[in-house]
């Protein structure tokens, strides 16, 4: 190897550490699907009630309300009505809110949302895999996301008061992004 | 501080050489002295690594994985900690748990104390866990620096033989032979060299010196092997690329398409189908009972082609494969492997065909297909129209009595139409029809359209139902699934790396156990014949070899004389 043993070990030491890092960091860092406060949530891309498409994108920069609901679970179709009144209070402050409903029948939603009288935007998740990238085990989730993009709070099911909800869009408009 | 290192015979021996790379002089006096011991002819004595006072700190690092003995205790361990692996089942074949604390949960219910410790040690998934990949990483980096700091210097070696060796080097092998030559040396040299060409060696001579040396590709057949282990290894590195791997599942219902998350392609499952054997197929101690001969899905794969991101439309599908799977039997297409892994028995409506009746006319109207699953807002029946405004897949009753859906599955649908035509009332009649001919179902249904009537919203003239569900004992204008099959989605591009690497590996073994590197060293001084040889393994062959040689050009010689090892036992 003569004189070129220095270089080469380097190199051999650099590849390994590399390589190596990358192959232990990988299964030292395997993320768990769970999201918690701090995490920044999955991207999601889906059409809404009247075909719009929605982009998580479309959200950037914004204090957002993501709620998963079924018409199914009878807590989900509860708070609405709260959901409903907290977003007419606040929509002019900025905050968003949009309901994600789980891969249910168009119909089904669109017969809900009428009698309910909701005018936040509902969008359809396909195939259940918005819920799957969210990691749900129960219904319904509520995420409340702060304006910076990360993750303020997870609420996972019983029925969300008026009071709770306020409480939490109070310290998301509070926080700047 | 500095040896001198210029040999006898004239040639410059790096630092730490322990034999002349030139003429084989044991250069280190106290090994000169000893002169009854055997070499140690590692490597022909070649400098492995530099010995500095001071070694920098690439050096340590570089001399501590360049150890056999370290490599040695690598894998050991790595064989203990994979060993330990095998003693419960691993987190990655429970498919339906993803949270650490269920997989908690799950160690503690099924191995009580023992699972809470093995799942806490991280051995639940030992084989994904960091100090096993540590271990492997370090495997790999030893299998790299062992090579490369031992093959270099003994190419250096082997490439550079001189044929004349000092007298110690040629007394002091494995195999010796001296004795008195009284005929022509040219000529006896002459007639050994051909003995020995006759026995595949490769014959070199000098002025009253011989080299013979046979099988010299041998001596590589280590490295080779390791270069196959350190791609092996890389390949299963390379598993861990997202897109180079996927071991996924999917349910399917039969007659349902889904999307495989991550790709462009769409599964179908047309039909399953779970044979037993018949009675006279069993065995003896086996009548009586249910033994499974057959779990099989007609499955079709899709790829989208058209309008596959556009949200607002369906994606265009066209077929690419169709294959029946079976267990072991895959469907196989660009990459992915699709396996039968499970199915449930679960009866689940697909759709009806149901007629929409004039009750006071006493007419058929007409009849339509009506699908469970996004199932169509309207239906033109002659003059008349269906328009489907509200759909409940699994019918229920909330907490103030108001219709909902129980779950997402179509396990007792009701659909509320509004019907409409030449001689029905402006704004429609409302009906509600339930696909699901239980009693309960025909009950709410006839509750439910008897309030609509109340309310002035229905004439109850209409009704909907499926004529002759059952004919010859068969399900009539309904369609359903009865199973529930669940695929096992993978793909692997690492594998043709790994059957690459195994192979190199392989041809290295066979190279370096089925050959041996044979080397004779011949010097005549005068009338004295001194004879030298030298193997990395199967010494009783070379002394065979040599034994045979000598004796055909006149000396004869029992092989067991050859062996220079009990000289010194």
């Amino acid at each position: 190897m003569g004189r070129y043993r220095k270089p080469i070990q380097y190199a051999i030491l650099a590849v390994v550490i590399l390589i190596g890092g990358f192959a232990i960091g990988n299964s030292l860092f395997s993320k768990s699907v769970v999201l918690a406060k701090g995490d920044k949530p999955p991207i999601f891309r889906l059409v809404d009630l009247n075909s719009q498409v929605h982009d998580m994108t479309d959200y950037e920069g914004q204090p957002l309300i993501i709620n998963f609901w079924g018409t199914f679970c009878p807590p989900c179709r509860n708070e609405m009505p709260a959901l409903q009144h907290q977003y007419d209070k606040w929509k002019d402050r900025g905050l968003k809110l949009i309901g994600i409903n789980l891969s249910e029948d168009r119909l089904t939603v669109q017969s809900f949302i009428r009698q309910i009288g909701v005018d936040f935007p509902i969008l359809l998740d396909k195939d259940k895999q918005t819920e799957r990238k969210y990691g749900l085990k129960q219904y319904p989730t509520t995420f409340f996301i702060a304006p910076s993009g990360e993750i303020q709070e997870v609420v996972i099911g019983g029925v969300l008061t008026e009071e709770e909800i306020e409480q939490r869009i109070e310290r998301l408009i509070q926080s700047k992004s | 501080m500095f040896q001198n290192t210029k040999c006898e015979c004239g040639h410059q021996n790096p630092v730490g050489t322990v034999l002349c790379e030139s003429c084989g002089k044991p250069l280190d006096e106290a090994l000169l002295k000893d002169e009854k011991a055997l070499l140690e002819m590692r490597y022909d004595g070649v400098a492995r690594r530099s010995q500095k006072a001071n070694p920098h700190f690439v050096d340590r690092i570089w001399n501590f994985f360049s150890s056999v003995k370290i490599a040695v205790y690598l894998i050991v361990i790595t064989l203990i900690g994979a060993s330990l692996g095998t003693i419960l089942q691993q987190e990655s074949t429970l498919i339906n748990l993803t949270e650490r604390s269920e997989f908690a949960a799950y160690y503690k219910e099924q191995h009580g104390t023992f699972g809470v410790i093995y799942h806490a040690l991280g051995l639940s998934r030992t084989y994904e866990s960091w100090w096993f990949i540590g271990l492997l990483v370090m495997i790999g980096t030893s299998l790299v620096v062992c090579s490369l700091d031992r093959v270099l210097p003994l190419y250096r070696a082997l490439s550079k033989q001189q044929i004349r060796k000092h007298m110690q080097f040629i007394n002091r092998q494995h195999v010796v032979y001296s004795g008195e030559l009284t005929e022509d040396k040219q000529a006896w040299l002459d007639r050994f060299a051909k003995e020995l060409k006759r026995k595949h060696y490769r014959v070199l001579q000098e002025d009253g010196a011989l080299l013979g040396e046979k099988n010299r590709f041998s001596r590589w057949g280590p490295y080779i092997n390791h270069i196959g282990l350190i791609v092996f290894l890389l390949a299963v590195l390379g598993r861990s690329i997202p897109a180079w791997h996927m071991d996924q599942y999917l349910t399917l219902y039969e007659g349902e398409t889904r999307q495989i998350p991550g790709t462009n392609y769409y599964i179908k499952n047309d039909k399953f189908t779970l044979d037993y054997y018949s009675e006279e197929e069993l065995a003896n101690n086996q009548k009586g009972t249910k033994v499974v001969k057959l779990y099989e899905t007609k499955a079709r794969l899709y790829e989208c082609t058209d309008a596959c991101n556009d949200l607002t439309q369906e994606p265009v599908l066209k077929e690419v494969k169709q294959h029946d799977i079976r267990v072991n039997s895959a469907l196989t297409y660009d990459g992915l492997k699709i396996y039968q892994n499970s199915y449930m028995e679960k009866v689940r409506f697909i759709s009806v065909h149901p007629t929409l009746k004039d009750v006071a006319g006493g007419s058929d109207i007409g009849s339509f297909d009506l699908r469970m699953d996004q199932p169509e807002a309207e239906y033109k029946l002659g003059d008349y129209t269906l328009k489907l405004i509200d759909y409940y897949p699994d019918f229920g009753l909330d907490e103030q009595t108001r219709p909902m859906t129980k779950s997402r599955d179509p396990n007792n649908p009701a659909f509320v139409f509004r019907i409409t035509g030449p001689d029905v009332q402006d704004k429609g009649e409302l009906h509600i029809y339930f696909a699901m001919p239980s009693e309960k179902s025909k009950y709410y249904e006839s509750i439910l359209n008897e309030s609509f009537k109340q309310r002035g919203d229905s004439s109850g003239r209409f009704s909907i139902q499926v004529e002759n569900p059952i004919v010859d004992g068969k399900m009539n204008n309904i369609e359903y699934s009865a199973f529930t099959t669940y695929l096992n989605i993978r793909m692997d591009k690492a594998m043709p790396y790994v059957w690459v690497g195994a192979a190199i590996s392989m041809i290295g073994l066979i190279m370096g156990f089925y050959w041996q590197h044979r080397r004779i060293w011949v010097r005549i001084d005068g009338d004295s014949l001194s004879l030298g040889g030298h193997t990395n393994k199967n010494t009783y062959g070379l002394r065979a070899d040599v034994a045979g040689a000598l004796g055909k050009t006149g000396i004869a010689v029992d092989p067991k004389t050859l062996d220079n090892r009990r000289n010194v036992r």
